[in-house]
């Protein structure tokens, strides 16, 4: 377990720094896909309650390093996303398209929703998102459409990263 | 190896995510009240050195791409140039001495020639991974005489203009919050005419206008579109007379005594790969003064306009 959980943290903290320092080139209207929250959505389905959570929140908390963001703000988030993809652990068998398209547009809204639970228990230190505004909603289907390509990529890395009990 | 109990019951496994977000809460509670931020130093510190490293694989990456196309420009940028350089030869024989007439009348005036801000140059290596805060992260930090709220600046198309306000300094890197953030406010005057005053503050997006807020309603007929709008440095972070924006649009809302002004930036931020930071003489010679410090007495790129 522990094997699995530093290599899955150390993939979430590079997908972090490649999103701070390369995705610039890619972004859509200025919005920049979550990469970090696809690969995290990943590990945590096929981990279940303990790997994706703590992963989770190890990256969020380097996340919260390189952000102005206050400390604990993206571990907050990315444990919450981590945990509620957790519950799905096992129920569906993911194909190559559909579901991991749902799940990387579900899981930006789950990660709005937990934005919006600390906006309302910290007020104006945070920033959250607006459910009118364009940001959210590009986000959500940017991550949705990469999803697939990267569920994909990370298929064959399964040993490396789920842990036997994950694998069934 | 530490011995770490890996919960194997159902019971202790779903405990896991709500134990984490407990501890997420508490930092979040700690940071927000802005309690000392030497964690998020020491993280900046660490995770930065690491970020560099990213940021200096792209750039080698999309550089090398570059330098092809760069070759051309260059052969014909030298044509050019050589072509200007004949001209300016020329023409600095007079600058000299206009200089020369400048320096004795300065003298005569009794203007100071001191100015009291330094310069360092420092390039974008990141921005924020997401999208809801607004980071920019530089390739300085404290080894390089970096301090916090120290204002930043940057040119571009010959315009200088703001940038932003240093928010965290880590050894070899720093952040820094820009103008746009919604969080994000500075002090404003227009440039000319009126010297008309009020708060300006960014939307959250670079490419969304910055506004002016709390500007007196009898003075909207004085503003005209494309008026310049500067720092007044009042506050004790942003030197006067910096360049922030020109006026976009006029907003009068009839229950408000004042009016809101939408001004858009004198800098493309998406484009800016270089910056200065600002940093006052006396905060270099305290930096001076303090022991073990290699690179404090380093000459800075250039001064700042007053």
């Amino acid at each position: 377990m522990i094997r699995s959980v530093l290599l899955s943290t150390a993939l979430l903290i590079a997908c972090i720094f490649a999103q701070s320092t390369w995705f610039g080139g890619i972004a859509v209207f200025g919005v920049v896909p979550d990469l970090s929250l696809i690969v995290l959505i990943w590990l945590s389905y096929k981990n279940g309650q303990v790997e994706g959570p703590i992963s989770g929140f190890l990256a969020g908390l380097a996340e919260d390093f390189l952000s102005t963001s206050p400390l604990g703000f993206h571990a907050f988030v990315k444990t919450a996303v981590a945990a509620l993809t957790a519950v799905l652990h096992g129920s569906f068998f993911i194909d190559r398209l559909l579901l991991p398209i749902l799940l990387g547009i579900a899981g930006t809204i789950v990660k709005a929703l937990a934005v919006g639970l600390l906006y309302l228990i910290f007020g104006s230190s945070i920033h959250a998102y607006s459910f009118v505004d364009k940001v959210l909603w590009i986000e959500a289907a940017y991550n949705g459409i990469l999803a697939p390509a990267v569920f994909l990529i990370l298929s064959p890395l399964n040993r490396f990263l789920v842990t036997e009990r994950g694998r069934g | 190896m530490p011995d770490i109990r890996i919960p194997s019951t159902d019971r202790g496994r779903r405990a896991v995510a709500p134990i984490l977000l407990a501890a997420s809460l508490i930092c979040l509670t700690v940071s927000t009240r802005s309690l000392e931020g030497l964690p998020e130093s020491l993280g900046l510190s660490i995770f930065g050195f690491f970020q560099r490293g990213f940021s200096a694989v792209g750039i080698f990456v999309s550089d090398s791409i570059a330098s092809i196309t760069e070759l051309q420009r260059l052969r014909d940028n030298y044509r050019e140039l050589t072509a200007k350089l004949e001209r300016y030869t020329n023409m600095e024989r007079g600058i000299a001495e206009l200089r020369e007439e400048n320096k004795r009348l300065k003298e005569q005036l009794g203007f100071s020639q001191e100015i009291p801000y330094q310069r360092i140059a420092a390039r974008i290596v990141a921005k924020d991974p997401e999208n809801l805060y607004s980071t920019i992260t530089i390739d300085k930090g404290f080894s390089e005489g970096i301090r916090k709220n120290m204002p930043v600046i940057a040119l571009q198309d010959g315009m200088e203009g703001l940038v932003g306000r240093v928010i965290e300094v880590g050894r070899g890197t720093s952040k820094i919050v820009p103008l746009y953030d919604s969080k994000s406010f500075v002090a404003a005057r227009f440039s000319g005419g009126s010297r008309t005053e009020g708060l300006v503050g960014g939307q959250g997006a670079p490419d969304d206008p910055l506004v002016m807020r709390f500007v007196k309603k009898r003075m909207k007929d004085e503003i005209q579109f494309g008026d310049l709008v500067v720092t007044t440095g009042y506050e004790s972070i942003y030197p006067a007379e910096i360049s922030v924006g020109r006026v976009k649009k006029v907003r009068v809302l009839d229950y408000l005594t004042s009016i809101d002004i939408e001004l858009d930036p004198v800098l493309d931020f998406s484009r800016i790969e270089y910056v200065f930071i600002i940093r006052p003489k006396t905060v270099d010679s305290e930096i001076d003064a303090s022991p073990g410090n290699k690179n404090a007495a380093r000459p800075s790129a250039g001064r700042a306009k007053p």
